[in-house]
Protein backbone atom coordinates (compact mmCIF):
# COMPACT_ATOMS: atom_id res chain seq x y z
CA UNK A 1 0.00 0.00 0.00
CA UNK A 2 1.29 3.43 -0.89
CA UNK A 3 1.08 6.37 1.50
CA UNK A 4 0.86 9.68 -0.29
CA UNK A 5 1.54 12.75 1.85
CA UNK A 6 1.20 16.18 0.29
CA UNK A 7 3.16 18.81 2.23
CA UNK A 8 2.13 22.42 2.07
CA UNK A 9 1.84 25.59 4.02
CA UNK A 10 2.50 29.26 4.13
CA UNK A 11 4.41 31.32 1.64
CA UNK A 12 8.13 31.61 1.49
CA UNK A 13 10.39 29.71 3.80
CA UNK A 14 8.11 28.05 6.33
CA UNK A 15 10.17 24.91 5.74
CA UNK A 16 8.06 22.79 3.38
CA UNK A 17 11.00 21.61 1.32
CA UNK A 18 13.23 21.15 4.34
CA UNK A 19 10.56 19.01 5.98
CA UNK A 20 9.90 17.02 2.81
CA UNK A 21 13.59 16.22 2.39
CA UNK A 22 14.13 15.44 6.09
CA UNK A 23 11.06 13.25 6.35
CA UNK A 24 12.12 11.51 3.15
CA UNK A 25 15.56 10.81 4.58
CA UNK A 26 14.18 9.42 7.84
CA UNK A 27 11.68 7.17 6.05
CA UNK A 28 14.32 5.94 3.63
CA UNK A 29 16.57 5.28 6.62
CA UNK A 30 13.83 3.11 8.09
CA UNK A 31 14.09 1.00 4.96
CA UNK A 32 10.95 2.34 3.32
CA UNK A 33 11.10 2.92 -0.40
CA UNK A 34 10.36 6.63 -0.54
CA UNK A 35 9.77 9.04 -3.40
CA UNK A 36 9.89 12.82 -3.20
CA UNK A 37 8.04 14.76 -5.87
CA UNK A 38 8.84 18.42 -6.29
CA UNK A 39 5.59 20.03 -7.39
CA UNK A 40 6.67 23.52 -6.49
CA UNK A 41 7.05 24.06 -10.21
CA UNK A 42 8.61 27.37 -11.07
CA UNK A 43 10.43 27.47 -7.73
CA UNK A 44 11.67 23.90 -7.48
CA UNK A 45 14.64 23.29 -5.22
CA UNK A 46 14.04 19.94 -3.58
CA UNK A 47 16.80 18.37 -5.69
CA UNK A 48 19.31 20.64 -3.96
CA UNK A 49 18.17 19.48 -0.54
CA UNK A 50 18.68 15.81 -1.40
CA UNK A 51 21.98 16.36 -3.14
CA UNK A 52 20.99 15.85 -6.77
CA UNK A 53 22.61 19.04 -8.10
CA UNK A 54 22.06 18.35 -11.79
CA UNK A 55 18.77 16.55 -12.36
CA UNK A 56 18.93 15.06 -15.85
CA UNK A 57 15.18 14.70 -16.19
CA UNK A 58 12.17 16.10 -14.44
CA UNK A 59 8.41 16.25 -14.18
CA UNK A 60 7.95 18.53 -17.19
CA UNK A 61 9.46 15.82 -19.41
CA UNK A 62 6.40 13.78 -18.48
CA UNK A 63 3.98 16.70 -18.74
CA UNK A 64 5.31 17.60 -22.18
CA UNK A 65 5.28 13.94 -23.25
CA UNK A 66 9.03 13.70 -23.75
CA UNK A 67 9.00 10.81 -21.30
CA UNK A 68 5.75 8.82 -21.60
CA UNK A 69 5.91 7.06 -18.23
CA UNK A 70 6.10 9.06 -15.00
CA UNK A 71 8.09 6.20 -13.46
CA UNK A 72 10.86 6.93 -15.94
CA UNK A 73 11.38 10.47 -14.68
CA UNK A 74 12.42 9.14 -11.26
CA UNK A 75 15.98 9.93 -10.22
CA UNK A 76 18.09 8.13 -7.67
CA UNK A 77 19.55 10.16 -4.82
CA UNK A 78 22.76 9.43 -2.90
CA UNK A 79 20.52 8.17 -0.06
CA UNK A 80 19.57 4.48 -0.35
CA UNK A 81 15.79 3.99 -0.73
CA UNK A 82 15.24 7.68 -1.46
CA UNK A 83 14.10 8.72 -4.94
CA UNK A 84 13.17 12.01 -6.52
CA UNK A 85 11.06 13.42 -9.28
CA UNK A 86 12.53 16.84 -9.75
CA UNK A 87 10.74 19.97 -10.83
CA UNK A 88 13.94 21.71 -11.69
CA UNK A 89 13.52 22.65 -15.33
CA UNK A 90 9.87 23.56 -15.17
CA UNK A 91 9.20 27.07 -16.25
CA UNK A 92 5.52 26.32 -15.85
CA UNK A 93 3.79 27.40 -12.65
CA UNK A 94 1.63 24.64 -11.20
CA UNK A 95 -1.31 27.05 -11.00
CA UNK A 96 -1.27 27.22 -14.80
CA UNK A 97 -1.06 23.50 -15.46
CA UNK A 98 -3.80 22.74 -18.00
CA UNK A 99 -6.62 20.52 -16.79
CA UNK A 100 -5.76 17.44 -18.90
CA UNK A 101 -2.12 17.55 -17.81
CA UNK A 102 -3.15 17.84 -14.21
CA UNK A 103 -5.49 14.87 -14.35
CA UNK A 104 -2.88 12.84 -16.20
CA UNK A 105 -0.24 13.69 -13.58
CA UNK A 106 -2.53 12.98 -10.63
CA UNK A 107 -3.44 9.60 -12.10
CA UNK A 108 0.18 8.72 -12.80
CA UNK A 109 1.26 9.64 -9.26
CA UNK A 110 -1.36 7.46 -7.64
CA UNK A 111 -0.17 4.50 -9.70
CA UNK A 112 3.51 4.78 -8.75
CA UNK A 113 4.94 1.88 -6.85
CA UNK A 114 6.56 3.28 -3.70
CA UNK A 115 5.82 2.79 -0.04
CA UNK A 116 5.87 6.49 0.70
CA UNK A 117 5.38 9.41 -1.66
CA UNK A 118 5.90 12.92 -0.35
CA UNK A 119 4.72 15.87 -2.43
CA UNK A 120 6.36 19.25 -1.94
CA UNK A 121 3.52 21.48 -3.01
CA UNK A 122 4.92 24.93 -2.59
CA UNK A 123 2.79 27.83 -1.44
CA UNK A 124 -0.53 29.11 -2.65
CA UNK A 125 -4.15 28.01 -2.90
CA UNK A 126 -4.76 27.72 -6.63
CA UNK A 127 -7.26 25.03 -7.63
CA UNK A 128 -4.47 22.92 -9.06
CA UNK A 129 -2.55 22.93 -5.78
CA UNK A 130 -5.72 22.06 -3.88
CA UNK A 131 -6.38 19.14 -6.21
CA UNK A 132 -2.93 17.76 -5.51
CA UNK A 133 -3.69 17.96 -1.78
CA UNK A 134 -6.92 16.07 -2.36
CA UNK A 135 -5.14 13.23 -4.15
CA UNK A 136 -4.76 11.68 -0.70
CA UNK A 137 -6.59 11.68 2.62
CA UNK A 138 -3.33 12.64 4.28
CA UNK A 139 -1.70 16.04 4.34
CA UNK A 140 0.92 17.86 6.32
CA UNK A 141 0.60 21.59 6.83
CA UNK A 142 3.63 23.42 8.06
CA UNK A 143 3.77 26.87 9.56
CA UNK A 144 6.14 29.01 11.58
CA UNK A 145 4.96 30.77 14.73
CA UNK A 146 4.37 34.00 12.82
CA UNK A 147 0.97 35.55 12.14
CA UNK A 148 1.62 35.73 8.40
CA UNK A 149 2.43 32.07 8.12
CA UNK A 150 -0.44 30.96 10.36
CA UNK A 151 -2.82 33.10 8.34
CA UNK A 152 -1.73 31.27 5.19
CA UNK A 153 -2.28 27.88 6.76
CA UNK A 154 -5.79 28.77 7.88
CA UNK A 155 -6.58 29.92 4.38
CA UNK A 156 -5.10 26.78 2.89
CA UNK A 157 -7.11 24.47 5.15
CA UNK A 158 -10.33 26.35 4.47
CA UNK A 159 -9.61 26.25 0.74
CA UNK A 160 -9.02 22.51 0.71
CA UNK A 161 -12.33 21.82 2.39
CA UNK A 162 -14.00 24.33 0.14
CA UNK A 163 -12.53 22.67 -2.92
CA UNK A 164 -13.70 19.27 -1.76
CA UNK A 165 -17.23 20.54 -1.37
CA UNK A 166 -17.01 22.18 -4.77
CA UNK A 167 -16.00 18.89 -6.39
CA UNK A 168 -19.37 17.39 -5.48
CA UNK A 169 -21.41 19.88 -7.49
CA UNK A 170 -21.74 21.11 -11.01
CA UNK A 171 -21.29 24.81 -11.64
CA UNK A 172 -24.97 25.68 -11.68
CA UNK A 173 -25.86 23.84 -8.47
CA UNK A 174 -22.90 25.33 -6.72
CA UNK A 175 -23.91 28.82 -7.74
CA UNK A 176 -27.36 28.33 -6.25
CA UNK A 177 -25.75 27.03 -3.11
CA UNK A 178 -23.50 30.06 -2.85
CA UNK A 179 -26.44 32.39 -3.21
CA UNK A 180 -28.30 30.62 -0.46
CA UNK A 181 -25.31 30.85 1.83
CA UNK A 182 -24.87 34.55 1.26
CA UNK A 183 -28.55 35.11 1.84
CA UNK A 184 -28.47 33.25 5.11
CA UNK A 185 -25.07 34.09 6.58
CA UNK A 186 -24.36 37.39 4.95
CA UNK A 187 -21.80 38.88 2.62
CA UNK A 188 -18.39 37.16 2.70
CA UNK A 189 -19.74 33.88 4.03
CA UNK A 190 -19.81 32.11 0.66
CA UNK A 191 -16.19 31.00 1.06
CA UNK A 192 -16.60 29.70 4.58
CA UNK A 193 -16.77 25.91 4.45
CA UNK A 194 -18.68 25.70 7.73
CA UNK A 195 -21.46 27.94 6.39
CA UNK A 196 -21.60 26.10 3.08
CA UNK A 197 -21.82 22.74 4.82
CA UNK A 198 -24.91 23.89 6.68
CA UNK A 199 -26.53 24.84 3.41
CA UNK A 200 -25.50 21.54 1.81
CA UNK A 201 -27.00 19.66 4.71
CA UNK A 202 -30.35 21.24 4.07
CA UNK A 203 -30.49 21.22 0.28
CA UNK A 204 -28.52 18.02 -0.47
CA UNK A 205 -28.64 15.74 2.58
CA UNK A 206 -27.19 12.72 0.76
CA UNK A 207 -24.20 14.71 -0.49
CA UNK A 208 -23.69 16.18 2.93
CA UNK A 209 -23.37 12.67 4.34
CA UNK A 210 -20.79 11.71 1.72
CA UNK A 211 -18.86 14.88 2.40
CA UNK A 212 -18.84 14.29 6.12
CA UNK A 213 -17.53 10.82 5.43
CA UNK A 214 -14.75 12.35 3.37
CA UNK A 215 -13.90 14.87 6.03
CA UNK A 216 -13.82 12.21 8.71
CA UNK A 217 -11.37 10.17 6.68
CA UNK A 218 -8.96 13.09 6.24
CA UNK A 219 -5.72 12.71 8.16
CA UNK A 220 -4.48 16.25 8.30
CA UNK A 221 -1.40 17.04 10.36
CA UNK A 222 -0.03 20.35 11.49
CA UNK A 223 3.67 20.94 12.05
CA UNK A 224 5.05 24.03 13.72
CA UNK A 225 8.50 24.79 12.40
CA UNK A 226 11.28 27.14 13.51
CA UNK A 227 10.13 27.35 17.09
CA UNK A 228 12.46 29.49 19.18
CA UNK A 229 12.87 29.26 22.92
CA UNK A 230 10.60 32.21 23.62
CA UNK A 231 7.76 30.89 21.48
CA UNK A 232 4.65 29.37 22.95
CA UNK A 233 5.13 25.61 22.71
CA UNK A 234 1.38 25.05 22.96
CA UNK A 235 0.70 27.14 19.87
CA UNK A 236 0.33 24.18 17.50
CA UNK A 237 -2.18 22.43 19.70
CA UNK A 238 -4.12 25.66 20.09
CA UNK A 239 -4.27 26.19 16.34
CA UNK A 240 -5.69 22.69 15.90
CA UNK A 241 -8.21 23.36 18.63
CA UNK A 242 -9.46 26.54 16.98
CA UNK A 243 -9.85 24.72 13.68
CA UNK A 244 -11.78 21.93 15.34
CA UNK A 245 -13.99 24.18 17.43
CA UNK A 246 -14.83 26.74 14.82
CA UNK A 247 -14.57 24.92 11.49
CA UNK A 248 -15.50 21.50 12.80
CA UNK A 249 -12.54 19.83 11.06
CA UNK A 250 -10.02 17.67 12.76
CA UNK A 251 -6.37 18.50 12.25
CA UNK A 252 -3.89 16.65 14.46
CA UNK A 253 -0.93 18.49 15.84
CA UNK A 254 2.10 16.44 14.81
CA UNK A 255 4.79 18.37 16.67
CA UNK A 256 7.18 21.28 16.93
CA UNK A 257 10.50 21.57 15.12
CA UNK A 258 12.98 23.74 16.96
CA UNK A 259 14.71 26.59 15.18
CA UNK A 260 18.41 26.01 14.68
CA UNK A 261 20.86 28.24 12.82
CA UNK A 262 22.71 25.16 11.71
CA UNK A 263 19.83 24.27 9.36
CA UNK A 264 21.01 27.18 7.28
CA UNK A 265 24.61 25.92 7.48
CA UNK A 266 23.60 22.43 6.39
CA UNK A 267 21.53 23.76 3.47
CA UNK A 268 24.42 25.95 2.34
CA UNK A 269 26.88 23.08 2.53
CA UNK A 270 24.32 20.86 0.80
CA UNK A 271 24.62 18.17 3.43
CA UNK A 272 21.88 16.43 5.35
CA UNK A 273 21.12 18.32 8.56
CA UNK A 274 20.06 15.07 10.21
CA UNK A 275 23.40 13.41 9.46
CA UNK A 276 25.54 16.43 10.21
CA UNK A 277 23.85 17.49 13.49
CA UNK A 278 22.07 14.37 14.71
CA UNK A 279 22.06 15.35 18.38
CA UNK A 280 20.41 18.73 18.10
CA UNK A 281 16.94 19.38 19.37
CA UNK A 282 15.86 20.03 15.79
CA UNK A 283 17.09 16.63 14.59
CA UNK A 284 15.40 14.95 17.53
CA UNK A 285 12.15 16.77 16.71
CA UNK A 286 12.35 15.67 13.08
CA UNK A 287 12.85 12.04 14.05
CA UNK A 288 9.99 12.13 16.55
CA UNK A 289 7.74 13.77 14.01
CA UNK A 290 8.52 11.12 11.42
CA UNK A 291 7.75 8.40 13.93
CA UNK A 292 4.40 9.97 14.68
CA UNK A 293 3.54 10.22 11.03
CA UNK A 294 4.51 6.62 10.34
CA UNK A 295 2.47 5.48 13.34
CA UNK A 296 -0.57 7.45 12.28
CA UNK A 297 -0.71 5.47 9.07
CA UNK A 298 -0.69 2.19 10.94
CA UNK A 299 -3.70 3.47 12.88
CA UNK A 300 -5.31 4.15 9.57
CA UNK A 301 -4.60 0.65 8.28
CA UNK A 302 -6.01 -0.87 11.43
CA UNK A 303 -9.20 1.08 11.04
CA UNK A 304 -9.52 0.12 7.44
CA UNK A 305 -8.97 -3.60 7.88
CA UNK A 306 -10.72 -4.18 11.17
CA UNK B 1 -18.50 18.12 11.39
CA UNK B 2 -18.91 19.16 14.96
CA UNK B 3 -21.54 21.36 16.50
CA UNK B 4 -21.56 25.02 15.69
CA UNK B 5 -19.59 27.03 18.27
CA UNK B 6 -22.54 29.26 19.11
CA UNK B 7 -24.55 26.17 20.01
CA UNK B 8 -22.05 24.80 22.50
CA UNK B 9 -22.98 24.95 26.16
CA UNK B 10 -20.84 26.82 28.67
CA UNK B 11 -18.93 23.71 29.67
CA UNK B 12 -18.15 22.84 26.08
CA UNK B 13 -17.13 26.39 25.32
CA UNK B 14 -14.59 26.29 28.13
CA UNK B 15 -13.59 22.66 27.45
CA UNK B 16 -14.42 21.44 30.92
CA UNK B 17 -16.71 18.75 32.32
CA UNK B 18 -19.95 19.58 34.11
CA UNK B 19 -18.37 18.57 37.44
CA UNK B 20 -15.42 20.97 37.06
CA UNK B 21 -14.25 22.57 40.28
CA UNK B 22 -13.91 26.31 40.68
CA UNK B 23 -10.18 26.46 39.98
CA UNK B 24 -10.61 24.37 36.84
CA UNK B 25 -13.15 26.84 35.54
CA UNK B 26 -10.85 29.75 36.22
CA UNK B 27 -7.96 27.98 34.61
CA UNK B 28 -10.02 27.08 31.54
CA UNK B 29 -11.25 30.64 31.24
CA UNK B 30 -7.73 32.03 31.39
CA UNK B 31 -6.55 29.52 28.81
CA UNK B 32 -9.41 30.42 26.49
CA UNK B 33 -8.74 34.14 26.83
CA UNK B 34 -5.14 33.49 25.85
CA UNK B 35 -6.39 31.99 22.61
CA UNK B 36 -9.07 34.49 21.69
CA UNK B 37 -7.52 37.77 22.76
CA UNK B 38 -7.02 40.27 19.96
CA UNK B 39 -3.24 40.01 20.23
CA UNK B 40 -3.23 36.20 20.25
CA UNK B 41 -1.13 34.59 17.56
CA UNK B 42 -3.52 31.63 17.41
CA UNK B 43 -6.70 33.37 16.47
CA UNK B 44 -5.22 36.35 14.70
CA UNK B 45 -6.65 36.35 11.15
CA UNK B 46 -9.06 33.57 12.02
CA UNK B 47 -11.94 35.80 13.09
CA UNK B 48 -13.34 39.09 12.04
CA UNK B 49 -13.48 41.84 14.64
CA UNK B 50 -17.14 41.20 15.36
CA UNK B 51 -16.71 37.44 15.55
CA UNK B 52 -13.91 37.81 18.06
CA UNK B 53 -15.90 40.21 20.23
CA UNK B 54 -18.85 37.88 20.17
CA UNK B 55 -16.72 34.96 21.31
CA UNK B 56 -15.07 36.97 24.07
CA UNK B 57 -18.49 38.06 25.33
CA UNK B 58 -19.69 34.50 25.28
CA UNK B 59 -16.63 33.30 27.19
CA UNK B 60 -17.12 35.94 29.82
CA UNK B 61 -20.76 35.07 30.22
CA UNK B 62 -19.91 31.39 30.57
CA UNK B 63 -17.25 32.16 33.14
CA UNK B 64 -19.34 34.51 35.23
CA UNK B 65 -22.23 32.07 35.25
CA UNK B 66 -20.18 29.04 36.23
CA UNK B 67 -18.23 30.67 39.05
CA UNK B 68 -21.41 31.90 40.66
CA UNK B 69 -22.81 29.02 42.71
CA UNK B 70 -26.42 30.05 42.42
CA UNK B 71 -26.36 30.91 38.75
CA UNK B 72 -24.49 27.75 37.96
CA UNK B 73 -27.13 25.67 39.71
CA UNK B 74 -29.84 27.31 37.65
CA UNK B 75 -27.88 26.85 34.46
CA UNK B 76 -27.21 23.19 35.26
CA UNK B 77 -30.91 22.70 35.91
CA UNK B 78 -31.68 24.01 32.44
CA UNK B 79 -29.16 21.67 30.85
CA UNK B 80 -30.47 18.71 32.83
CA UNK B 81 -34.01 19.47 31.75
CA UNK B 82 -32.90 19.64 28.14
CA UNK B 83 -31.20 16.29 28.65
CA UNK B 84 -27.84 17.78 27.72
CA UNK B 85 -26.05 16.77 30.89
CA UNK B 86 -26.77 14.10 33.49
CA UNK B 87 -27.70 15.02 36.99
CA UNK B 88 -24.22 15.44 38.39
CA UNK B 89 -25.47 16.70 41.75
CA UNK B 90 -23.83 14.29 44.18
CA UNK B 91 -20.45 13.95 42.57
CA UNK B 92 -20.08 17.51 41.43
CA UNK B 93 -21.39 18.88 44.69
CA UNK B 94 -18.79 17.07 46.73
CA UNK B 95 -15.99 18.09 44.43
CA UNK B 96 -17.17 21.65 44.39
CA UNK B 97 -17.86 22.31 48.02
CA UNK B 98 -15.57 20.00 49.92
CA UNK B 99 -12.25 21.19 48.75
CA UNK B 100 -12.33 24.55 47.09
CA UNK B 101 -9.85 25.93 49.57
CA UNK B 102 -7.54 22.92 49.46
CA UNK B 103 -7.90 22.56 45.76
CA UNK B 104 -7.00 26.10 44.94
CA UNK B 105 -4.09 26.00 47.35
CA UNK B 106 -2.78 22.92 45.68
CA UNK B 107 -3.31 24.51 42.34
CA UNK B 108 -1.26 27.50 43.44
CA UNK B 109 1.60 25.28 44.53
CA UNK B 110 1.60 23.29 41.33
CA UNK B 111 1.62 26.50 39.36
CA UNK B 112 4.73 27.72 41.14
CA UNK B 113 6.51 24.44 40.50
CA UNK B 114 5.45 24.50 36.86
CA UNK B 115 6.67 28.06 36.58
CA UNK B 116 10.13 27.33 37.89
CA UNK B 117 10.35 24.37 35.51
CA UNK B 118 9.40 26.65 32.67
CA UNK B 119 12.17 29.11 33.60
CA UNK B 120 14.63 26.25 33.77
CA UNK B 121 13.55 25.06 30.35
CA UNK B 122 14.02 28.51 28.97
CA UNK B 123 17.46 28.75 30.53
CA UNK B 124 18.42 25.42 28.99
CA UNK B 125 17.22 26.52 25.58
CA UNK B 126 19.05 29.82 25.69
CA UNK B 127 22.34 28.82 27.23
CA UNK B 128 24.90 28.45 24.49
CA UNK B 129 27.35 26.48 26.59
CA UNK B 130 24.68 23.95 27.56
CA UNK B 131 23.56 23.57 23.97
CA UNK B 132 27.10 22.92 22.86
CA UNK B 133 27.40 20.18 25.45
CA UNK B 134 24.06 18.71 24.44
CA UNK B 135 25.04 18.40 20.80
CA UNK B 136 28.13 16.35 21.62
CA UNK B 137 28.22 12.63 20.82
CA UNK B 138 29.29 11.75 24.34
CA UNK B 139 28.37 13.43 27.58
CA UNK B 140 30.41 12.88 30.74
CA UNK B 141 29.57 13.32 34.40
CA UNK B 142 31.72 16.44 34.37
CA UNK B 143 29.54 17.78 31.55
CA UNK B 144 26.46 17.18 33.67
CA UNK B 145 28.08 19.13 36.49
CA UNK B 146 28.82 22.00 34.13
CA UNK B 147 25.21 22.04 32.98
CA UNK B 148 23.98 22.02 36.58
CA UNK B 149 26.26 24.91 37.49
CA UNK B 150 25.26 26.88 34.43
CA UNK B 151 21.67 26.56 35.54
CA UNK B 152 22.55 27.51 39.09
CA UNK B 153 20.93 24.44 40.64
CA UNK B 154 22.51 23.18 43.88
CA UNK B 155 23.48 19.52 44.10
CA UNK B 156 21.56 19.30 47.39
CA UNK B 157 18.43 20.32 45.55
CA UNK B 158 18.88 17.43 43.12
CA UNK B 159 19.46 15.05 46.01
CA UNK B 160 16.29 16.31 47.66
CA UNK B 161 14.14 16.11 44.57
CA UNK B 162 15.42 12.78 43.21
CA UNK B 163 16.16 11.03 46.53
CA UNK B 164 19.47 9.88 45.07
CA UNK B 165 22.22 9.56 47.69
CA UNK B 166 24.63 12.47 47.78
CA UNK B 167 27.74 10.30 47.39
CA UNK B 168 26.31 8.78 44.21
CA UNK B 169 25.61 12.20 42.78
CA UNK B 170 29.16 13.31 43.49
CA UNK B 171 30.62 10.15 41.96
CA UNK B 172 28.51 10.72 38.86
CA UNK B 173 29.67 14.31 38.48
CA UNK B 174 33.30 13.37 39.03
CA UNK B 175 33.16 10.35 36.73
CA UNK B 176 34.34 8.04 39.49
CA UNK B 177 33.43 4.96 37.49
CA UNK B 178 34.23 2.39 40.17
CA UNK B 179 31.95 4.00 42.73
CA UNK B 180 28.90 4.09 40.52
CA UNK B 181 25.96 1.74 40.97
CA UNK B 182 25.08 -0.99 38.45
CA UNK B 183 24.13 0.23 34.98
CA UNK B 184 20.43 -0.48 35.42
CA UNK B 185 20.27 1.75 38.50
CA UNK B 186 22.63 4.31 37.08
CA UNK B 187 20.42 4.87 34.05
CA UNK B 188 17.47 5.61 36.30
CA UNK B 189 19.57 8.01 38.34
CA UNK B 190 20.81 9.85 35.30
CA UNK B 191 17.31 10.26 33.96
CA UNK B 192 16.02 11.63 37.26
CA UNK B 193 18.98 13.97 37.36
CA UNK B 194 18.30 15.21 33.82
CA UNK B 195 14.61 15.58 34.53
CA UNK B 196 15.39 17.71 37.54
CA UNK B 197 17.32 20.07 35.28
CA UNK B 198 14.71 19.96 32.48
CA UNK B 199 17.23 18.50 30.03
CA UNK B 200 15.66 16.79 27.04
CA UNK B 201 15.49 14.36 25.30
CA UNK B 202 15.99 12.20 28.38
CA UNK B 203 16.66 8.84 26.74
CA UNK B 204 18.94 10.25 24.12
CA UNK B 205 21.17 12.16 26.55
CA UNK B 206 21.23 9.20 28.90
CA UNK B 207 22.46 6.90 26.14
CA UNK B 208 25.25 9.30 25.30
CA UNK B 209 26.25 9.50 28.96
CA UNK B 210 26.39 5.69 29.15
CA UNK B 211 28.48 5.58 25.96
CA UNK B 212 30.91 8.04 27.44
CA UNK B 213 31.13 6.05 30.65
CA UNK B 214 31.81 2.85 28.73
CA UNK B 215 34.75 4.50 27.01
CA UNK B 216 36.18 5.93 30.26
CA UNK B 217 35.81 2.47 31.83
CA UNK B 218 37.76 0.87 28.99
CA UNK B 219 40.59 3.40 29.15
CA UNK B 220 41.10 2.83 32.84
N1 LIG C 1 13.86 24.38 11.82
C1 LIG C 1 14.56 25.35 11.18
N2 LIG C 1 15.50 26.08 11.84
C2 LIG C 1 16.19 27.04 11.21
N3 LIG C 1 16.02 27.35 9.92
C3 LIG C 1 15.11 26.68 9.21
C4 LIG C 1 14.34 25.64 9.78
N4 LIG C 1 13.53 25.14 8.82
C5 LIG C 1 13.78 25.85 7.71
N5 LIG C 1 14.74 26.78 7.94
C6 LIG C 1 15.30 27.76 7.01
O1 LIG C 1 14.30 28.22 6.15
C7 LIG C 1 14.75 28.14 4.83
C8 LIG C 1 13.60 27.87 3.90
O2 LIG C 1 13.15 26.55 4.06
P1 LIG C 1 12.44 25.78 2.89
O3 LIG C 1 13.16 25.98 1.62
O4 LIG C 1 12.21 24.40 3.34
O5 LIG C 1 11.07 26.58 2.85
P2 LIG C 1 9.84 26.39 1.87
O6 LIG C 1 8.62 26.43 2.72
O7 LIG C 1 10.03 25.20 1.02
O8 LIG C 1 9.92 27.74 1.04
P3 LIG C 1 9.33 28.03 -0.44
O9 LIG C 1 7.89 28.42 -0.26
O10 LIG C 1 10.14 29.19 -0.89
O11 LIG C 1 9.52 26.81 -1.25
C9 LIG C 1 15.79 27.03 4.83
O12 LIG C 1 16.74 27.21 3.85
C10 LIG C 1 16.41 27.16 6.17
O13 LIG C 1 17.50 28.06 6.13
MG1 LIG D 1 10.23 24.95 -1.09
Amino acid sequence: MVHIWPIGGGKGGSGKSFLASSLGRVLAGLGKKTLLIDLDLGAANLHTLVDVPYPVKCLSDFIHKKIPLLENTVLETPVPNLYLISGAHDSLDIANLPYEQKVKTLKAISKLNYEWILLDLGAGTSFNILDFFLISQNSIFITTPEPTSIENVYRLIRSIYFRRIRQYFNAADFKTLEEEVVQEFGEGSFNKPDCIMQAVKRAHPEKSLQLENDFNSFRFKLVLNQLRSKDNIALGAQICKIIEKHLGFQVDFAGNIAFDDRVHDAVCQRVSFLDRYPYTRTAYDLRELSKRIVNSTSEQLLIRYS
Amino acid sequence: MKKNFAKLNYYEILDITPDAAFFEIRHAYNAAIQMYRADSLVSYSFFSLEERQEILNLLEKAYLTLINGKERKNYDKELIQLGIIDNVGGKAGSKRSAGIYDASRQWGKAAVLKDSKATLKEKVAQNKHINEILSKQEISGADLKTIRNELGVAIEKIAGETKIRMDYLISIEEDKVKRLPAAAFLKGFIKSYLKCLCIEPLDDVCVRYMDCLARIGKNN
